[in-house]
């Protein structure tokens, strides 16, 4: 897995490559640095699928943010991602673009 | 239909006694009315004749008193024996003379007249009814009339009648009853003459001693001795003025009204009973013969019942099988036939599959129908040879098979591992098969039927099927189904369909009945339509693995799947990945097993995979968890069952067991069917 931080403007543009599963969730997790951010962008757009053990990061992260009055945005989400967040009703929650 | 015939008989009986009771009761009550209504008519006709006769006599007498009073005035001689002789010229019993104080001053009784030592007899001191002779000195009256009554001086019967003297004081004279009689005869003798009461009935006076008066039936009797009327009337008595009165009416008189009114009953009640017979009549026919279709209608859904319960009907039937699919569908007439098909595991890797239908309809057909499919069922379970199977229950139904019922069957037993099928058709539609993109009928010798003759042989023929080969069986309902100008369905058509069709499964079938429908065109289904459809996939490409419940080898078996699902396309493996990842996650963090292991069948026929994971962890059976709300806002979700959510929706089937203490959960995907729903 890999994950790249960069900031544009104001926001903080986090990418990630590879799966997310729960072998690699704890290095997703460890990867999501916000510092004081309060515009972030997760970009998922080399991320194959998702299982389970992601959700739990992303949820994490959303809560963090909001309780910052921060924005979480998520984008590049592949098909097979997207079907996990529909089947969980996380697509609901989270901000896909 | 004897049993509707005594049930209208019973009816007309029981109506019959209705009314003869209620004409019983007619009669009694109209009995009991009539001479309820008899004596009701002679009170009130006695409350007339009682005031004519008093009326009548009182005339009488007050003519007669002042007869007398004229005879005495301006008379001198008014001593007693000449007023005894006047009374005895008049008629009357006894003549007085009172002045306007009440004393009696001449009499033709002695007594009441006054002698030494006792005053004469004075109408204000004797008091009592005496006294009301008072009122014609008063000025109040100019007659006055008593009732015919015992005298209380002497004891003797007298009526009493005064007129009043203008010059001062009274006349008064007392009739005993036969004076009363002798004056008044001739009035009360007309007077009754013509009365009628009740139609025939009348009145009789006649006197105290019994002397006819006035007979109103033979006035010619007057004067005879009378007798009291007997019980062939209803009559009263009552003495009115010293007449006895009695009026009578003749019995039979007064049961003319009732029986006129019984006559009117009867007809009245039997017009309506004949009209109530029949409207019962009519709604009980027509409630029996509904009880009839309902029963037949009953008859043929238990038939059905019969039919369809005993089939097997969850499909795919065998979750997780990956060397074969077998789909069935039976589509029954409005008359239930006697089809059926069927399939099990006869061993650990031959699956045995039959259609048949069984001779004749309705609920011995079904039941016929039970019979066949339980005896070759229990017998191909013994794992007993194909051919011993069907001579077995072909022997079996032969037994006390008196109506001579039989089957004709299909069977085969594929071997899954191989694609070899072993087959008997006993009398049956030859099936069509697909072997290596041919589709053809397979023609063999038939056997006999099951249950015509016992001791039969049975010829078992081998056909091998290759992966993607595929066998159908039908029954005749499919190809004899006419169209409205009597033209079959027929093999051709049949074979052209399947031919022409990439359907498989479930799809194939209804494809089926829909074009047996379309050619009917309206026309009703004419028999039971029943398929099968066989496809064999052949051996999948399998590899299996084992795993320590550590994080490592949790990598390793994610590397291993991933290496295994090489070929499969993108979507279907990332859905592999995702849901082995969950199941993966369990094992390793929750199940407290001490080791697990993967096999991965890659399968063909269509294109799919399937893991089947195992590990000797404390039972979890992910089905039965109820999903996770997943309508929470985020700030309440809770990650927990999501993953097991996941696996649910992405992988059909999924299949718990737990054998041997270990939990077996399979999971898999056929991406390549494109007949998935």
């Amino acid at each position: 897995m890999e994950i790249k931080t960069k900031t544009e403007g104001d926001e903080l543009v986090i990418s990630v490559s590879g799966r997310i599963d729960t072998v690699t969730a704890p290095e997703f997790d460890a990867g999501l640095k916000f510092g004081d951010s309060t515009r972030v962008l997760l970009d998922l757009e080399n991320v194959p699928y998702m299982s389970s053990a992601g959700l739990r990061v992303l949820l994490t992260a959303h809560k963090t943010m909001l309780g910052r009055g921060g924005e979480l945005r998520i984008s590049g989400v592949q098909p097979p991602v997207r079907e996990v967040l529909d089947i969980t009703g996380f697509s609901d929650i989270l901000n896909l673009i | 239909m004897t049993q509707r015939r005594s049930l209208n008989l019973k009816i007309a009986l029981s109506v019959l006694a209705a009314f003869l009771l209620s004409m019983a009761f007619t009669w009694f009550v109209h009995s009991r009315l009539s001479e309820r209504d008899a004596y009701k008519l002679i009170d009130s006709t006695f409350e007339n004749v009682e005031a004519e006769i008093i009326d009548c006599v009182n005339e009488r007498l007050v003519r007669q008193c002042m007869a007398v009073r004229e005879r005495l005035d301006g008379e001198t001689r008014k001593d007693t024996a000449s007023l005894q002789a006047l009374a005895k010229e008049l008629n009357v019993t006894e003549i007085s003379l009172a002045d306007p104080e009440g004393n009696i001053t001449h009499s033709s009784v002695e007594d009441y007249l006054a002698a030494p030592g006792k005053p004469a007899f004075n109408f204000v001191t004797a008091g009592g009814k005496a006294e009301d002779m008072m009122c014609l000195v008063k000025g109040l009256e100019t007659e006055y009339c008593q009732p015919f009554r015992s005298n209380t001086a002497n004891g003797a019967w007298r009526k009493f009648v005064g007129v009043w003297i203008p010059s001062g004081g009274f006349v008064e004279i007392g009739c005993d009853g036969e004076s009363l009689r002798r004056l008044s005869r001739s009035t009360l003798m007309d007077l009754f003459g013509n009365w009628r009461v009740g139609g025939t009935g009348g009145i009789v006076v006649v006197t105290e001693t019994g002397l006819v008066i006035s007979d109103y039936e033979e006035p010619s009797r007057e004067g005879s001795q009378w007798e009291e009327p007997d019980d062939t009337f209803y009559w009263k008595r009552k003495d009115i003025e010293g007449f006895r009165t009695y009026v009578m009416i003749p019995k039979d008189a007064a049961a003319v009204q009732r029986d006129v009114l019984v006559g009117a009953t009867a007809a009245l009640n039997g017009a309506a009973l004949v009209f109530v017979a029949l409207l019962v009549g009519i709604v009980i026919s027509s409630f029996v013969r509904r009880q009839i279709r309902v029963q037949a209608a009953k008859e043929l859904e238990m038939a059905k019942s019969i039919q369809l319960s005993a089939l097997p009907n969850v499909f795919p039937p065998f979750p997780g099988e990956t060397r074969f699919d077998i789909w069935a569908a039976m589509e029954t007439a409005k008359e239930v036939g006697g089809d059926f098909y069927d399939f099990y595991f006869t061993g650990q890797d031959r699956v045995l599959f039959l259609v048949a239908d069984v001779s004749g309809k309705g609920v011995p057909a079904a039941m016929f129908m039970m019979r066949a499919k339980t005896l070759i069922k229990s017998m191909a379970q013994t794992g007993k040879p194909l051919a011993e199977v069907f001579e077995e229950a072909n022997n079996a139904l032969c037994e006390g098979n008196s109506s001579n019922t039989f089957v004709t069957v299909w069977a085969g037993e594929l071997n899954t591992r191989t694609g070899h099928v072993s087959y008997v058709n006993a009398g049956h539609n030859p099936p069509i098969v697909r072997l290596g993109g041919k589709v053809e009928y397979l023609k063999s010798r038939p056997s006999l039927v099951l249950g015509a003759m016992p001791g039969v042989r049975y010829r078992v023929q081998d056909l091998q099927l290759g992966p993607d080969d595929a066998i159908y069986l039908y029954t005749d309902g499919i190809v004899e189904q006419p169209n409205p100008s009597g033209a079959l369905f027929g093999d051709d058509r049949l074979l052209k369909l399947l031919a022409g069709t990439r359907c498989t499964r479930d799809k194939l079938l209804s494809k089926v009945i829909d074009e047996v429908r379309r050619h009917a065109a309206g026309a009703e289904q004419a028999d039971d339509c029943t398929q099968l459809v066989l496809r064999y996939r052949g051996e999948p490409e399998s590899s299996s693995f084992e795993y320590k419940p550590t994080m490592e080898d949790l990598a390793k078996a994610t590397a291993d799947l991933d290496a295994a699902l090489a070929r499969v396309p993108m979507e279907a493996r990332c859905k592999l990945m995702v849901a082995a990842d969950e199941i993966f996650a369990n094992i390793v963090r929750y199940s407290g097993a001490t080791e697990w292991s993967m096999t991965v069948e890659i399968t063909k026929h269509p294109d799919g995979a399937r893991l089947v994971i195992t590990d000797d962890g404390k039972p979890f059976d992910p089905l039965s968890h109820r999903d996770p709300d997943t309508t929470l806002k985020a700030e309440d979700r809770d990650i927990g069952g999501l993953g097991i959510l996941i696996v649910k929706k992405t992988m059909s089937p999924v299949i718990y067991r737990r054998r041997n203490g270990k939990n077996i959960l399979s999971m898999g995907n056929d991406y390549g069917d494109k007949n998935q729903n």
